[in-house]
C-alpha cells in the first residue's frame, strides 16, 4: 500500500497537511533568539518541546516565549524524562494541556548512556495515547516488526533514529530504514543521530518523508544558517526521491561521452 | 481582635506541597493567586491539585487547602 504524503510537496500525518519536511528540536541552543532565527530560517512547520516542572527560581526567562510570536508551527511536546509507559502517557497529557496539539512525541529512554528507545515502553505508551486520539509520533528503534506494530495500534508516524541522539553518526541504521520504509503505510521520519545536511538529504532520497534534527543545527556554528542549509538539503533529497535515481551500477565505468575519437577520421 | 487575623495570615501560611516540596502559601483563595504570588501568574504553565490537571478556566475558582499537592508544568527546549 501506498504511503500518505507521496505528493512532492505535501504530506500529511495525523491528518494534518504540512509542505516542511523538516522537524526542529528546540534544545540546545544558546539563547531564545537563536533557537527563533533557526525555527525560522529552517522553514519547519513543527517543533518539539519538553516538558519540566516549574524550578525553584520560576521568574527564570521562558525561552520557548517568543515561539508563540511565529505563524504556521505547531508545537510537538515529547515524553522525554519517561522512564516507562505510565510516564510517558502522563507527560503526554499534561503537554496537550499546554501545547494545545493533538502530536506528542514519545519518547522513553531509561538509559542515559545510550538514549536507546524501550521498545516494549514505548509500544505500550503509544497504543494508549493512540486510544485517546493523540497523534501519536514514536521515537524508536530501527526495527521494521516494531514499526508494524506501531502502525498497527493506530501511530500517525514512525520516528526510526539513525544513530543514537546527539551523536552526529548520522545514518548508522540505512539498511533497516529502508526496510521500514518498503512496508510502512505511514510516514516515516528520522529522529536522531543526524549530523549534515548531506545526511538528512539521504534519508529524503530513500524515500524518508521527513527528518527531524536538533543538535546537528544547534550545536553547529551557526545554527542559523545550519537550519537553512538543512531546509534546503530535504527540499532536494525530496526533489531527488521524487525524480528517481539512476540505476546502480556494478562499478564498471559506463561512458557519458561518446568512445569514438573526434581527431582521427572514424573508420580509419 | 483584627490584628490576630491579621497575623495568621502573615505569619503561618498555608503548608501545600508544591512539586514535592514543602511550600507555605499565602495566597491560597485560588491557583491564579498561588501562581500571582510564586511570580508566574499569566504563564503558560499546566497546573495539577491532587493530581487533577486544573484547567486555565477553573484556576480563578479553584481554591487550596492545607495539605494539597500542588504540581506545576511549563515547557522547555527539547528535542
Amino acid at each position: 500500500m501506498e504511503r500518505q504524503g507521496k505528493g512532492r510537496d505535501e504530506w500529511i500525518v495525523g491528518g494534518h497537511r504540512f509542505s516542511s519536511r523538516l522537524l526542529l528540536g528546540t534544545g540546545k541552543f544558546q539563547d531564545a533568539e537563536t533557537m527563533v532565527g533557526a525555527v525560522r530560517a529552517s522553514r519547519t512547520q513543527i517543533v518539539t518541546v519538553a516538558l519540566r516542572r516549574v524550578g525553584r527560581n520560576p521568574r527564570e526567562d521562558d525561552m520557548l516565549g517568543p515561539l508563540g510570536e511565529l505563524k504556521g508551527i505547531t508545537l510537538m511536546p515529547n515524553t522525554s524524562g519517561a522512564r516507562n509507559a505510565s510516564e510517558a502517557v502522563r507527560a503526554a497529557r499534561l503537554g496537550r494541556e499546554l501545547c494545545g496539539s493533538p502530536f506528542v512525541k514519545v519518547e522513553i529512554h531509561p538509559d542515559p548512556h545510550h538514549l536507546m528507545p524501550d521498545p516494549i515502553e514505548t509500544f505500550e505508551a503509544a497504543k494508549i495515547l493512540a486510544a485517546e486520539g493523540f497523534a501519536v509520533m514514536p521515537y524508536m528503534p530501527a526495527d521494521p516488526v516494531l514499526a508494524r506494530r506501531l502502525e498497527d495500534v493506530g501511530c500517525a508516524s514512525l520516528m526510526p533514529l539513525g544513530s543514537a541522539i546527539g551523536s552526529g553518526c548520522g545514518l548508522a541504521t540505512a539498511g533497516m530504514l529502508r526496510l521500514i520504509l518498503r512496508d510502512a503505510r505511514i510516514p516515516v521520519i528520522v529522529d536522531a543521530g543526524l549530523r549534515s545536511p548531506s545526511e538528512a538529504a539521504a534519508a529524503l532520497e530513500m524515500g524518508c518523508d521527513a527528518v527531524l534534527v536538533n543538535s546537528a543545527v544547534a550545536a553547529s556554528g551557526d545554527p542559523i544558517a545550519m537550519a537553512a542549509a538543512f531546509a534546503q538539503a530535504v527540499g532536494a533529497g525530496r526533489d531527488a526521491y521524487c525524480a528517481g535515481l539512476m540505476p546502480r551500477g556494478s562499478g564498471a565505468a559506463s561512458p557519458t561521452s561518446p568512445l569514438t575519437g573526434f581527431l582521427s577520421v572514424e573508420g580509419s | 481582635m483584627p490584628w490576630r487575623v491579621f497575623f495568621h495570615s502573615e505569619e503561618t501560611g498555608v503548608k501545600l506541597t508544591l512539586n514535592g516540596e514543602a511550600y507555605e502559601a499565602n495566597e491560597v483563595e485560588s491557583v491564579t493567586a498561588l501562581l500571582e504570588e510564586m511570580g508566574i501568574g499569566g504563564r503558560p504553565v499546566v497546573v495539577v491539585l491532587n493530581d487533577d490537571v486544573i484547567p486555565a478556566s477553573r484556576r480563578s475558582t479553584c481554591g487550596l487547602r492545607e495539605g494539597d499537592h500542588v504540581e506545576l508544568f511549563r515547557l522547555v527546549g527539547g528535542g
